[in-house]
């Protein structure tokens, strides 16, 4: 492997790398705003200059500069080297780099930071990137020093409304370009630019248009300053109050790994970022999956209830006894739900196929919507592959309401409350659903029990692609809701049955095992692509 | 020793008679913040003595792990609560070891002038408590209106009279008051003057050195065995005084003597304070002589300490400062450092392991008097009931810092 | 501070002297659980070292390490000056096996600082004379500086303790009988009959 020096440590990289890539796959930080690993490097910040040394008898690039001689208080000639941006500079065999060794680089990292905010609004008190602030964490590290300019700052527009989604401070803004770079190469509308010169740059719409598309909420991600935010979480929240949880995104079949906030002593949460991923979502997120947080909040059923009226999670329990005793296996049918979690399905097809006997499986989800070709998928389940790799032999809901009707089903235990086509036709038979939200199959049940979302227990979901992804719990569980497959092992003890799980491990031990849809001869996992 | 609180057979006491349990409750009038001592008593001598602390634990070690560096300050302030100046000071230079930083000169006499002031403050509550426990009410108060002349003086310095939270890392909260010196200056012959006649009433009192002498008598090597530091170490005859062995800030430039007694009892350890109370009036007048009237109070890291109030409302850079500072805590490099200084009642430690980050990881006070407390049953085994009164108040238990 | 003492128990100890250093300037030695009692009567009785005042005993959990739990020793010598820190560790991540020979019959001064590492740390030590909680109350669940012990924890109320269990008699009686103590805020004596009397006496829970 290729390697070159950085601070004396060998760094390997590979072909066309540069060297704050190379950096970077180490976990080596070189101080930087305007690159950014998923965009293209335009070293305009200049804050990750470094000092490459040069080949033995090779002249080194360097400068005049003057320096003020304190015993003569005259100016002087004398040289220093020429630094070189890291984002840009294409790492080779045998480089020697300097980065935090170099007294140059310390100087200049210094004072490209003073610059940086010499016209800087004290905006912190207001601002919500305090506290994940790359000028405030620069300023520690590498300028520390206190203001020297005493003339007014340069005012420019503030909460310059950019589209429906985006509000744009000018005064806060760094002009690292990352906003234009990403409309114009990630999501192929370069609507952004940037107007006027010198210390009047503002980055600006195109006239006669918003910025409004697919990909809006990423132009306020890659901003390593306040100068966008969100409409949605503008004032909402302060991030130290925050904690993350490694979340998968349930908008689409894409599967984009997230970050979700949430405040635990709210027990809310307050946004998603994405998550790094080559293989999924690479460094972006879209809109509508950057908004599906707020499912963990609306719509929510936190309550049992029978008949539509609320009541507890036992009574409930008593009915489902008292509506399932004596019923023939093959008149019930189960339907999986390709919004829930692979934890969650298993658990009810073991409760149809194993303990009840009946092979009536059937599975919905929401229907299809808009696609693209840059992250959104036209599934908007986050789990359909998981569910159809459980139970192959599962028929589309279509199908039940077809059954129901002519009276061959008459008692369903279903999950999750959507469903991919109108199910009045449903309401025929006795309906028990556990579900997390509102929706078709919550209205017309006959009895109700709280799931938990995905928010509030670890699942996993399996992508368009095939990959398996967990999604770590972040909230606690709202109301009387518990996760789908302990509601299900509750339903199967009040049917008289003893469920062989009681933990998620047992779950997740399970999970791996056979699958008695699959023949006695073939390979037994559910889904062999590459756990995440 | 085993607990008192178990059932006793009748053949396992020496005397054919039951054996007598009183309770000196946690409240009592003579417990010193709340100390219970289950004492089994054959007569009025005291067969067993079983102290148990732990009334006033506030859990300070956990809760400096949930804050940053600099909001232990309020915490440690609330340890010995009658010299709080001598803690705060004792865990800034704990931090400062930790992070390689050195405060100017004049934060560093600053700092001895107001450790003193609470020393003396300390030995002048636990004198005037200890003759007020035997019945002599007068010169407690005496005592006591010397303490309100030192605490008048720390309220004009930090406007608090006990928990100020004066200390910072890196310097103090503010400079000195340009009142400082003449204050201390004219309340000290004032102090001394009314500790002077408190002795006056109390030193040739037949009733008051019969009560202390000879009572609650310990030697050296016990002592030191026990893990006992300060003026309790000092009576029983060992010269060890944290600042003269292990001299920090400039007590190597400034004279004192460090008192010590001879039988290491109940009176020795009464006059020891006595005496350290006038060495700290010695070792203040040399610090007010010598501290610079001008200069910094606070060493100039932008990493610890925190920028000035104009700075943080003008410039962005000030603002920055004040957020990181506040918000993430001073990032106190990774290790772990044992600090010791001479506190009221002996060698106050704090160990601190920082993992880097503005969270303490952990930190540990060493109190002086959780050791010392600790032999308390040695003393009074064998000697009779009324003794535990003047043994208990010398040993100058301050609840806030045995239990933290 | 002198590297001597580290010196001298690497060489008397040799490999169940885990790690040295002398960050800061405190000589600190982290020895196997086994050796604890050895090394530390090697440190008080050896004439060179006289290490003759115990000066401070706590633990450190790092729950992310087995064994998780540190359990640190300062000594100091009155004699020579010096001092050192004498470290183990013991204890997996549930605490299982968190056992350490017990140095109170070398120092009598660690008797209740044994007694508040057990409370606080859950370590335990084999031979303490009385191994007790002494900070918290005996029905305390839990062992509150572990890092796994959350800070927002409750605990369950404790009943009353019986007679037996407190050591002493218990009176439950209100306080200030009838016929005792001062008679603050009375304005007739509740005992004379009249119904003014039963009136002005307050009740507790009242203001006077």
């Amino acid at each position: 492997m290729a390697t070159f020096k950085l601070d004396g440590k060998p760094i390997p990289f590979e072909p066309g790398d540069t060297i704050i890539r190379a950096a970077h796959r180490q976990g080596i930080e070189i101080p930087h705003y305007c690159w950014h690993p998923g965009l293209s490097a335009p070293a305009n910040c200049r804050m990750c200059l470094v000092e490459i040394q040069p080949k033995p008898g090779q002249r080194p690039l360097s400068l005049d500069v003057l320096q003020l001689d304190p015993a003569t208080g005259e100016y002087k000639t004398v040289q220093k080297p020429k630094l070189q941006p890291a984002c840009y500079t294409a790492a080779a065999e045998g480089m020697e780099i300097l980065s935090d060794t170099s007294a140059h680089v310390t100087k200049a990292r210094h004072d490209v930071q003073e610059f940086l905010l010499l016209n800087h609004p004290v905006d912190c008190p207001i601002c919500d990137q305090a506290g994940e602030c790359k000028l405030q964490d620069y300023w520690l590290e590498h300028q520390k020093t206190p203001k020297r300019m005493h003339d007014e700052p340069v005012h420019k527009p503030k909460g310059v409304v950019f589209g429906p989604t985006i509000v744009y401070d000018a005064e806060r803004c760094v002009m690292c370009t990352r906003c234009i770079r990403f409309m114009a190469e990630v999501a192929k509308d370069p609507v952004l630019d940037m107007r006027e010169r010198g210390n009047l740059n503002e980055i600006t719409v195109s006239p006669g248009r918003q910025l409004d598309g697919h990909y809006t909420f990423m132009t306020e991600h890659v901003c390593p300053v306040g100068a966008l935010t969100t409409k949605d979480f503008r004032f909402k929240a302060r991030v130290w109050f925050l904690r993350t949880a490694a979340s998968v995104c349930q908008g689409c079949a894409t599967g984009c790994n997230a970050h979700l906030d949430y405040d635990p002593r709210y027990n809310r949460a307050y946004r998603y970022r994405p998550r790094d991923n080559e293989k999924v979502n690479k460094y972006w997120m879209c809109d509508e999956g950057m908004l599906t947080y707020k499912e963990a909040h609306e719509a929510r059923v936190l309550d049992a209830r029978v008949r539509g009226a609320a009541t507890t999670t036992s009574k409930a329990l008593d009915e489902v006894r008292a509506v399932f005793s004596g019923v023939a296996p093959e008149s019930i049918a189960v339907v999986l739900s390709a919004r829930y979690s692979l934890e969650d399905n298993w658990a009810l097809r073991e409760l149809g196929a194993v303990l009840l006997g009946s092979h009536n499986v059937f599975w919905t989800g929401r229907p299809d919507g808009y696609a693209d070709d840059i992250l959104i998928h036209k599934d908007k389940n986050s789990n359909t592959k998981g569910v159809l790799e459980l139970a192959p032999s599962a028929r589309p809901l279509q199908a039940l309401v077809d059954d129901v009707r002519a009276g061959r089903i008459t008692h369903v235990v279903a999950l999750g409350a959507s469903a991919s086509v109108a199910a009045d036709g449903l309401a025929a038979a006795k309906l028990v659903t556990i579900a997390a939200h509102e929706g078709p199959l919550t209205a017309s049940a006959t009895v109700v029990l709280p799931a938990t979302s995905w928010a509030e227990h670890s699942g996993t979901y399996v992508n368009a692609k095939g990959m398996r992804q967990i999604a770590d719990k972040a909230l606690e569980p709202q109301g009387a809701s518990a996760p789908a497959w302990r509601q299900v092992a509750e339903v199967a003890r009040a049917l008289g049955y003893e469920p062989s799980w009681t933990k998620l491990k047992q779950v997740r031990a399970q999970l791996l095992g056979t699958s008695p849809e699959a023949p006695a001869s073939s390979p037994s996992a559910v889904g062999t692509a590459s756990a995440e | 020793m085993e607990p008192l609180d178990i059932e006793l057979e009748e053949g396992e006491l020496e005397l054919p008679a039951e054996p007598m349990h009183l309770n000196m409750g946690p409240s009592h009038p003579a417990m010193h913040g709340t100390v219970r001592i289950v004492l089994e008593l054959s007569g009025e001598t005291i067969v067993k003595a079983d102290v148990q602390i732990g009334y006033l634990h506030r859990g300070f070690e956990k809760m400096c792990e949930r804050g940053t560096w600099a909001q232990v300050f309020p915490y440690v302030d609330r340890l010995n609560y009658v010299s709080p100046m001598l803690n705060n000071v004792g865990y800034a230079l704990a931090v400062e070891k930790l992070c390689g930083l050195a405060v100017p000169e004049r934060c560093q006499w600053y700092r001895m002038a107001l450790g003193e002031l609470a020393r003396i403050s300390d030995h002048l509550t636990c004198d005037g408590a200890m003759a007020m426990e035997l019945g002599a009410f007068t010169p407690f108060l005496w005592f006591i209106k010397a303490r309100e002349m030192i605490w008048d003086i720390l309220e004009e310095e930090t406007g608090a009279r006990l928990t100020h939270s004066f200390g910072r890392i890196g310097g103090m909260a503010k400079p000195p008051t340009p009142a400082f010196k003449d204050l201390c200056r004219a309340a000290l012959p004032k102090i001394l003057q009314l500790v002077e006649e408190g002795e006056r009433m109390l030193l040739k009192n037949r009733i008051f050195i019969d009560r202390l002498e000879n009572v609650g008598a310990i030697s050296g090597k016990d002592a030191i065995a026990l893990g006992w530091t300060g003026p309790s170490l000092r009576a029983t005859g060992v010269a060890y005084d944290v600042r003269k062995a292990h001299p920090y800030l400039k007590y190597d430039e400034v004279d004192f003597d460090v008192p010590v007694g001879t039988r290491g009892d109940t009176l020795d350890r009464f006059l020891v304070r006595l005496g350290e109370l006038r060495q700290s009036k010695r070792i203040i007048e040399q610090v007010l002589d010598r501290m610079p009237d001008e200069g910094p109070v606070n060493c100039d890291d932008p990493r610890v300490v925190l920028p000035d109030k104009d700075d943080v409302y003008t410039t962005i850079e000030g603002t920055i400062r004040h957020f990181k500072l506040i918000m993430e805590g001073a990032k106190v490099p990774r290790g772990e450092v044992y600090s010791y200084t001479e506190g009221g009642n002996g060698e106050l430690g704090y160990y601190l392991v920082s993992d880097g980050t503005g969270t303490p990881y952990r930190v540990r006070i060493r109190p002086p008097c959780f050791q010392i407390t600790g032999g308390l049953h040695k003393l009074l085994e064998g000697r009779m009931l009324s003794d535990i009164v003047p043994t208990f108040g010398s040993l100058n238990m301050i609840g806030g810092e045995c239990d933290h | 501070m002198s590297e001597a003492v580290l010196e001298k128990l690497k060489a008397r100890f040799g490999s169940a002297v885990l790690e040295t250093h002398s960050d800061f300037g405190d000589d600190t030695a982290v020895v196997d659980a086994s050796v604890w009692k050895d090394v530390a009567r090697f440190l008080r009785e050896d004439p060179s070292l006289d290490f003759d005042m115990p000066v401070d005993l706590c633990g450190v959990d790092y729950p992310s390490r087995t064994p998780r739990m540190e359990v640190v020793l300062h000594l100091y010598s009155v004699s020579k000056r010096h001092r050192v820190r004498l470290k183990t560790r013991v204890g997996d991540e549930e605490m299982d096996g968190a056992e350490v020979d017990s140095l109170v019959a070398i120092w009598p001064g660690l008797d209740w600082l044994e007694r508040e590492v057990y409370d606080m740390s859950g370590v335990r030590f084999r031979g303490h004379p009385d191994l007790r909680r002494i900070l918290m109350y005996p029905e305390f669940e839990g062992h509150p500086l572990q890092k796994t012990y959350p800070a927002e924890r409750t605990q369950p109320l404790v009943p009353y303790r019986t007679e037996d269990e407190a050591g002493v008699p218990i009176q439950k009686q209100p306080p200030f009988g009838p016929d005792e103590g001062m008679p603050f805020g009375r304005r007739a004596l509740p005992h004379d009959g009249t119904s003014a009397g039963e009136a002005a006496w307050s009740k507790p829970g009242e203001e006077n």
